[in-house]
């Protein structure tokens, strides 16, 4: 029997699907017209004025610092709540604990960002970058727990008892022997709320305080009235940046991917 | 080890704390506008004239933006919402009266446009920038065009056109082009501007609120409703592009600067209206962002060809049936019944 082209057919066409627009966007950051619709020339203009526009990369700056604080205090309440589900998931109060976790997975964006500005304003606090951080971990640590549960369910326990057993403290315990192996989980959790992170726009909008615009904010505002091929040219930087980073991380673990295969 | 860590890292912190305690702090002048809307040149110069800074951050709809601060958002001293939607702020007592005495320039304010305005006392508010809606097409791929909402019912431009996704200045074209009020609340001639709108439905592409410039300058669409800041934007780029204001009469609409009722600096911000007040800053803002100022003394001070642009600077006839938008309170129903039926019929 001859092996089908078919599913060769359908790779290319998904991949096509997916970076077809991307390679559009990154075409378009050359084209010298401020509204893309004929080629005028080309051009770094807008790498150029990208440059000069500093609004874009003080958003930038607050994206990223939001992010990398989010992801990081995300990583540790995900993963001492997926092990405390885990564990002690029998019992009511885990049960709750599972549904309190579940809920900003299902609950839409809109609810959360406004019940959140409610509370900020009821509790008196001031928004600005802080009141996004805490709106961002909420949302992020739900993800990080689910990676983390998922992973924890092939845990064998047996481990722990071991090393306690050779007279490990809790500390040594945590530290050399359920962070390592757990470690692929929650890193891939921390990817998943950093891109989630970055991504965010709606509840970032109600919970941005005067100073604290975050890159998505800045973005949607100038689809309104703006130059969007500024944006072409940003996204591109950080399309470079993105894919030198898995490069790099590709080559420096070649050897450990040689030695497990 | 660990102890000497949390000790330094804290005396760290502390003095980092300190230090940014120290030193003269200059005001902060917070602005809530939408994009790209004031030219940073002007707002450099005012924060080096006043010796402070001025933060910008930015919306995309009045929607979100009365929304968030409806729930109690704080922290902005000077807004730019459409008027529309002042008028709603000002009912709901989210806006602090202005202080003639700190807007001396208020007196440059061109009277032909204030007359129409909702707050014309500049009460509450102060116009920043007029526009017009108006039809948009390409020169070469139209023919025998013509001032007047009727290119709306040209057959040979069918699924081409584009109208606005709103559904006061949809209804309110159609209203127009029967030579009535934009603002009647009469069945009858509602009745009838529905029927007009479906006629027009049927050549339209779609009905697009921001993506229309895009497509006019790329050819997507031939045939655009929309207003004439954007247009004139896209005209500058695309030689190819005509703008024209129906002659039947169009909608007026303004933004305003108002100052929220929970604002901080009110007088920087009293400050900052007054300076976009200046001839000089009004005639740089209209040639910067294709919008006009209304600011009477600053007509002098621009370009012959801003001067002279009749979309800028319609005819009198144009203005005389120019009409502004009000809000209808208890009305609005039944224009936004009218519109679910325009949308789901054929």
């Amino acid at each position: 029997m001859k092996p089908s082209r078919l599913p060769l057919v359908v790779t290319w066409a998904v991949l096509v699907f997916f970076y077809l627009p991307i390679a559009i966007l990154v075409i378009q950051s050359f084209n010298s017209a401020r509204f893309g619709g004929s080629w005028e020339t080309t051009s770094l203009k807008w790498y150029r004025q990208l440059l000069n526009e500093p609004s874009i990369w003080h958003a930038l700056t607050n994206t990223l610092i939001i992010a990398g604080t989010a992801t990081l205090a995300s990583m540790v309440l995900g993963t001492s709540a997926a092990f405390a589900l885990h564990r002690y998931g029998g019992s009511r109060l885990q049960k709750l604990h599972y549904s309190l976790i579940y809920m900003p997975l299902v609950l839409p964006e809109i609810l959360m960002g406004l019940s959140l500005l409610l509370f900020f304003v009821a509790v008196n606090v001031q928004l600005g970058l802080a009141t996004i951080f805490i709106a961002h971990v909420t949302f992020c640590l739900s993800y990080v727990a689910m990676t983390v549960l998922a992973r924890l369910q092939d845990f064998d326990f047996a481990i722990i008892e071991a090393a306690q057993d050779l007279g490990a403290g809790w500390w040594t315990t945590l530290w050399k022997v359920l962070v390592p192996m757990l470690a692929p989980g929650i890193l891939a959790g921390g990817l998943l709320a950093f891109t989630l992170s970055i991504d965010d726009f709606v509840i970032s909008f109600f919970v941005a305080g005067p100073g604290s615009t975050t890159l998505p904010i800045k973005i949607y505002s100038m689809i309104k009235y703006g130059s969007p091929p500024l944006i072409n040219a940003l996204s591109t930087l950080l399309l470079l940046v993105t894919f030198a980073s898995v490069a790099a991380s590709q080559h420096l673990t070649r050897k450990d991917r040689a030695a497990a295969a | 080890m660990k102890k000497a860590m949390v000790k330094s890292l804290g005396t760290g912190l502390l003095l980092a704390a300190l230090a940014a305690g120290c030193g003269p702090k200059k005001p902060v002048l917070h602005i809530y506008t939408w994009s790209d809307y004031v030219k940073p040149e002007l707002v450099t110069r005012f924060e080096q004239e006043n010796g402070c800074r001025v933060v910008i951050d930015t919306f995309d709809s009045n929607e979100a933006m009365y929304a968030k601060l409806k729930a109690g958002a704080t922290g902005y001293d000077l807004l730019f919402p459409s008027s529309y939607m002042v008028k709603i702020m000002n009912e709901q007592g989210m806006l602090q009266k202005l202080n003639p005495e700190w807007l001396p320039n208020r007196k440059n304010m061109d009277p032909a446009y204030l007359a129409m305005a909702v707050d014309k006392e500049m009460e509450h508010s102060v116009p920043y920038t007029a526009t017009i809606t108006c039809l948009g097409y390409l020169g070469s791929r139209v023919e025998n065009p013509e001032p007047t909402w009727a290119m709306l019912d040209r057959g040979d431009l069918k699924g081409r056109m584009t109208m606005l996704n709103d559904y006061r200045e949809t209804i309110g074209s159609a209203l127009k082009f029967l030579g009535y009020s934009l603002n009647t609340l009469d069945d009858g001639q509602l009745a009838e501007a529905k029927a007009v709108v479906l006629r027009w439905k049927k050549n339209l592409a779609k009905f697009e609120n921001e993506q229309y410039k895009t497509g006019l300058a790329s050819g997507e669409f031939l045939l655009t409703h929309g207003y004439s800041g954007d247009l004139m934007l896209v005209q500058s780029e695309n030689e190819d592009i005509e703008i024209v204001v129906p002659r039947e009469g169009t909608a007026l609409s303004f933004d305003d600067m108002v100052i929220p009722a929970t604002a901080q600096q009110t007088e920087l911000a009293h400050r900052f209206i007054n300076f976009i007040l200046e001839p000089q800053v009004a005639a740089e803002l209209t040639e910067y962002i294709y919008f006009l100022c209304p600011n009477e003394p600053s007509y002098a001070l621009l370009s012959d060809e801003i001067r002279e642009d009749p979309i800028l600077f319609p005819p009198p006839e144009v203005v005389a049936k120019l009409e502004m938008i009000q809000d209808l309170g208890e009305g609005n129903v039944k224009y936004t019944q009218l519109w679910d039926e325009i949308k789901a019929g054929e």
